[in-house]
């Protein structure tokens, strides 16, 4: 009988859960702690910050569901990490306060024979002075509630330009280390998209402020791909969509300070500069939790767990761009100190960034952090999950099940507008996730026929389609398995 | 605002006739690349 503790619902966590309950039996013990009561589809508050979806479609409440599939769930964040036990519990355990109503701030001792750390990031907005959600007219879209704080704040401006108000809207990173540009990517064009339907768009300039080196960059050192019977770089394909547009772009930014409609920002000549904006949407910097680890002895042992994230089978050796290969990339996401500890999605510490680093004059370094999207975060969640199947059916450590993001690929279907016939979405394939200079020498990394781009509308229907897909997925409808991560 | 899409390939882009065979072929592709595999890195050939 095993008990097998998830920290997180989020994608990676709940893919882990639903997994572990499906393959394993009753008499093992499958428990999720997490403090929100709700799971998101996160990759959909892009809509719900232009106002075209409503939050409540995006998510739903996880104690019912867990309830009928005999999960335990405990909406708690965990506080520290005890993976030898203490002075009175023989077990590894997590010490969890409870920030649910009945339970508000009471502390549990969760123990665990495996822990599944899916924690994802802690949105560092405290990182950049000034940068908090919905204060001076900047916003995020980076959850629910964010996102219809940033509708809120969109929709009064649009209200405004209506009477004739001239706008400025700067959409991007708010801070040198931020990842995530996808999401903003498909913020900007959502938004642009919209002041066109509410025909407004000649009273806005819109601008993308982001610290990619280049377009198209996402964090992942931009890409060659096949575009229809050409082969062009995810810059150049970038750059045609936002002329088309009419977006400007600010690049190798790291915007440091936000004041009442103004950005600040250090650019990678080391020049301060500023812009001023009626309405931003930024993505903070991610970092991990801050978590503490302790020994049996209580005595601190954080940093055999966590390098801001969680360790795990990654060579984190810092040596130079040049030498990074993607045998750096983790394969089983287990911390190489305690066996028990897996931390798939984006909770595990990455070993470097994927895209070149790079400082401005001034020694700050601009350039964008690793990004983990959805379905490398969902196929990292299973195959651990998968792992600890295996070693709880066989008795000994198995890890059979590995997937390294230099050997797995993705998709990133970013919207570019909403609407069943006036929508658009760019879609953008790559493998491998980190580029195989090795393996792929002449194709900047990747391979071709599976690294490609696609604009239209059929980019907007496969979205959607992905959206009420990956819900009817995390609710465990009929059949759900059969739909891959 | 710098025109970049030839007005055919925007006819092309939006049109829901052919955006349905390329929602299609997407999908497919898509599926493809994710049921494709994934694997580690550290043995040699992976
Ligand atoms: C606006 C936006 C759009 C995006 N669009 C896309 C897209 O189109 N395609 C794509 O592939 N990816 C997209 N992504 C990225 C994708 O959402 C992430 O890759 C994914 O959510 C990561 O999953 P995760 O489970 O690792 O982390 P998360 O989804 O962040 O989950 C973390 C979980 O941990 C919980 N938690 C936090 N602290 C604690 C604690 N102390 N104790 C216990 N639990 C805790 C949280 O409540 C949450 O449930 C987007 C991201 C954003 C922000």
């Amino acid at each position: 009988m095993s008990k097998i503790v998830i920290l997180g619902a989020g994608i990676s966590g709940h893919v882990a859960a639903a997994h572990l309950r499906r393959k394993l039996d009753k008499t093992h013990e499958v428990v999720v702690v997490s403090p929100n009561s709700n799971y998101q589809w996160i990759p959909s508050n892009i809509w719900v910050g232009v106002g075209r979806m409503k939050s409540k479609e995006i998510l739903f409440p996880l104690a019912p569901l867990y309830k009928k599939k005999g999960i335990g769930f405990k909406q708690a964040k965990v506080t520290s990490f005890f993976p030898e036990g203490d002075s009175e519990t023989e077990k590894p355990f997590v010490m969890a306060e409870y920030v649910s109503e009945e339970k508000r701030g009471e502390t549990e001792k969760i123990t665990y024979d495996y822990l599944i750390n899916a924690t994802g990031p802690k949105l560092n907005f405290e990182a950049t002075e000034g940068l908090n959600p919905g204060t001076n007219k900047a916003y995020s879209v980076c959850t629910y509630t964010h996102a219809d704080h940033a509708w809120q704040g969109l929709s009064a401006l649009i209200e405004e330009m209506k009477q004739g108000k001239e706008a400025r809207i700067v959409i991007g990173t708010g801070h040198a280390k931020a990842t995530c540009q996808g999401a903003a990517f498909e913020y900007i064009l959502n938004v642009e998209q919209e002041l066109r339907r509410q025909k407004v768009r000649d009273k806005a300039k819109i601008t993308w402020i982001s610290n990619e080196y280049q377009l198209g960059d996402f964090g992942m050192d931009g890409m060659l791909l096949s575009y229809g019977s050409n082969i062009m770089k995810s810059h150049e394909m970038v750059e045609m969509v936002f002329e088309d547009r009419g977006i400007e772009w600010i690049l190798g930014s790291g915007v440091n300070k936000i004041e009442d409609g103004i950005a600040h920002y250090e650019n990678l000549d080391g020049e301060l500069k500023n812009i001023e904006f009626d309405f931003a949407m930024l993505i903070p910097s991610f970092s991990g939790h801050g978590f503490k680890a302790f020994d049996k002895s209580n005595q601190d042992i954080t940093e055999k767990l966590f390098k801001g994230f969680m360790l795990v089978d990654a060579d984190y050796t810092p040596k130079p761009y040049e030498e990074w290969t993607v045998q750096d990339w983790p394969e089983t996401y287990q911390n190489p100190n305690y066996k028990n500890i897996f931390a798939p999605g984006i909770a595990f510490a990455p070993p470097h960034s994927i895209s070149k680093p790079r400082k401005s004059p001034n020694g700050t370094e601009i350039f964008p952090a690793p990004p983990r999207t959805g379905m490398p975060s969902g196929i990292t969640a299973k195959l651990v999950a998968d792992n600890i199947i295996d070693s709880i059916k066989k008795q000994k450590e198995s890890l059979d099940h590995k997937g390294s993001m230099g050997n797995m690929g993705a998709a990133c279907i970013a919207s570019a507008g909403f609407g069943m016939t006036k929508g658009s979405g760019i879609s953008i394939t790559t493998f491998p996730i980190v580029p195989d200079y090795k393996k792929y020498p002449d194709t900047m990394g990747r391979k071709l026929g599976k690294t490609f781009g696609e604009i239209g509308l059929a980019g907007h229907w496969l979205k959607l389609a992905l959206h009420y897909a990956f819900i009817y997925k995390a609710k465990m409808r009929p059949f759900w398995y059969l739909i891959p991560e | 605002m710098t025109r970049r899409i030839s007005n055919f390939k925007r006819f092309v882009m939006m049109n829901p006739i052919i955006q349905f065979f390329k929602f299609i072929f997407l999908s497919i592709k898509v599926l493809l690349i994710v049921a494709g595999g994934h694997g580690g890195t550290r043995k040699t050939g992976y």
